[in-house]
């Protein structure tokens, strides 16, 4: 097909195009259908009974506010990561939160350590903790998989390891409501562990999941039902 | 002012993307239309070493992945980074496609004898007379002659003989294909 065809077959796509709302717009979507889903499983699995009391806990309450805002701005530099021309610099916008976060649980560890010292060491072993995690990241990881996928594939492998971060944050907070686990060395390698085997395994999954193969077959569908390729 | 030229198509190239997300064909022939000799600069600038055809297939490469991404266009962005983005992606996609297709694939310069009836095969089974080759050889030029012992009778990689005769691959590619060339004339009036 020579490009002047393919210009005219584009082009005859009366399809009026549904323009992507701005990132924040995007991540604000996707909290207001994650945050159902997390309620629900924090219900059901029952909220911790010293709830009231640990929020009142600095270290608690950061590692909440610290996950929270890591998993939003993790959300938001995945959708900003789907507009080609974008600064990349503002990928990074996770980074400070996510220090903070680490740091806060890396100082819960060294305390820990000052307090029991290295033999006794609370570290649990708890696959329990594992399969929590997932079960909290699940919803938020479909739904901004399924929303990523709208966007252009420009960066699919960071897209991907962002969103699952984002996910992971909020799942990170959704564990830490209904389940008694406050040992830092625990959380670090069981919790934080399981995290960063998601963002692995998404970044993995990111060419698969996210490709311009797929996204123009699907476009090109549209202009002609029988998928005509260039050649 | 050299800025302002580009200023000024920008502005014209975002709105006639404006115009095409909200189902002007026309707008949208039209910005496809303009965009089509800009892409071909810019892709034949990336990739210097490819002959018209590849560039042509990687214009529509692009233009095809613009189209599946138009939604991503806000027009209160500039619209020239959004494209150069979208191009630089697909100009290396295409590069790590090539890599994975050549790690997999054994160039040939001429297919093997393929079919068991001789009437199928329309190129000669071999030369006769190997002394005639041999003399033949002798005759080409100096770098089709290196050319050809390094890649058909010695069996050398392109890398190998490069490394060797210090020519680039293209021009050891070049002379090989020219030395076939003389090769086959020279034995067929023989």
């Amino acid at each position: 097909m020579d490009t002047r065809t393919l210009i005219d077959r584009l082009a005859a796509d009366p399809t009026q195009v549904r323009r992507l709302p701005a990132p924040w717009a995007r991540t604000l979507v996707w909290l207001a259908l994650s945050a159902p889903c997390l309620a629900l499983v924090v219900a059901v699995k029952a909220p911790r009974g010293d709830l009231v009391v640990k929020l009142a806990e600095g270290g608690f309450a950061l590692d909440l506010a610290a996950a929270l805002v890591t998993g939003i701005a993790a959300a938001a530099a995945a959708f900003l990561s789907t507009i080609p021309g974008i600064d990349r610099r503002l990928l990074l916008l996770p980074l400070l939160p996510l220090l903070l976060w680490l740091g806060n649980i890396g100082y819960g560890c060294i305390d820990e350590w000052i307090r029991f010292g290295s033999d006794s060491m609370p570290l649990e072993q708890s696959w329990a903790c594992f399969r929590r995690t997932l079960l909290a990241t699940a919803a938020p990881a479909i739904i901004i998989a399924i929303m990523l996928r709208r966007g252009a594939p420009v960066m699919p492998v960071a897209t991907m390891a962002l969103g699952a971060l984002g996910a992971a944050g909020l799942g990170h907070v959704a564990v830490r409501l209904f389940h008694s686990q406050d040992s830092s060395i625990t959380i670090l390698v069981w919790q934080l562990g399981t995290v960063f085997l998601l963002i692995a395994l998404a970044s993995l999954a990111g060419r698969s999941l996210l490709n311009w193969r797929t996204l123009i077959g699907n476009s090109l569908r549209q202009v002609d039902p029988n998928h005509l390729r260039t050649g | 002012m050299p800025g302002a030229k580009d200023d000024t198509r920008d502005a014209r190239l975002a709105s006639l993307m404006q115009a095409a997300q909200q189902g002007d064909q026309r707008a949208y022939a039209q910005l496809l239309g303009e965009l089509t000799p800009i892409l071909r600069r810019f892709l034949w600038s990336q990739r210097r070493f490819l002959g018209s055809a590849d560039i042509e297939d990687l214009v529509q490469e692009v233009l095809l992945s613009l189209h599946s991404v138009r939604a991503t266009y806000d027009p209160k962005r500039p619209f020239m980074p959004w494209l150069a983005a979208i191009a630089r992606n697909r100009l290396a996609d295409g590069a790590r496609r090539y890599v994975r297709r050549a790690a997999h694939e054994v160039q040939v310069d001429e297919f093997p004898v393929t079919f068991a009836e001789e009437a199928a095969n329309t190129e000669p089974g071999g030369v006769g007379d190997p002394e005639e080759l041999r003399r033949a050889v002798r005759a080409l030029p100096k770098a089709q002659r290196q050319a050809i012992e390094m890649l058909k009778l010695r069996e050398l990689s392109l890398k190998e003989a490069s490394a060797i005769s210090g020519m680039t691959i293209g021009a050891l590619k070049i002379s090989a294909h020219r030395a076939m060339g003389s090769l086959r004339r020279v034995l067929q009036k023989a």
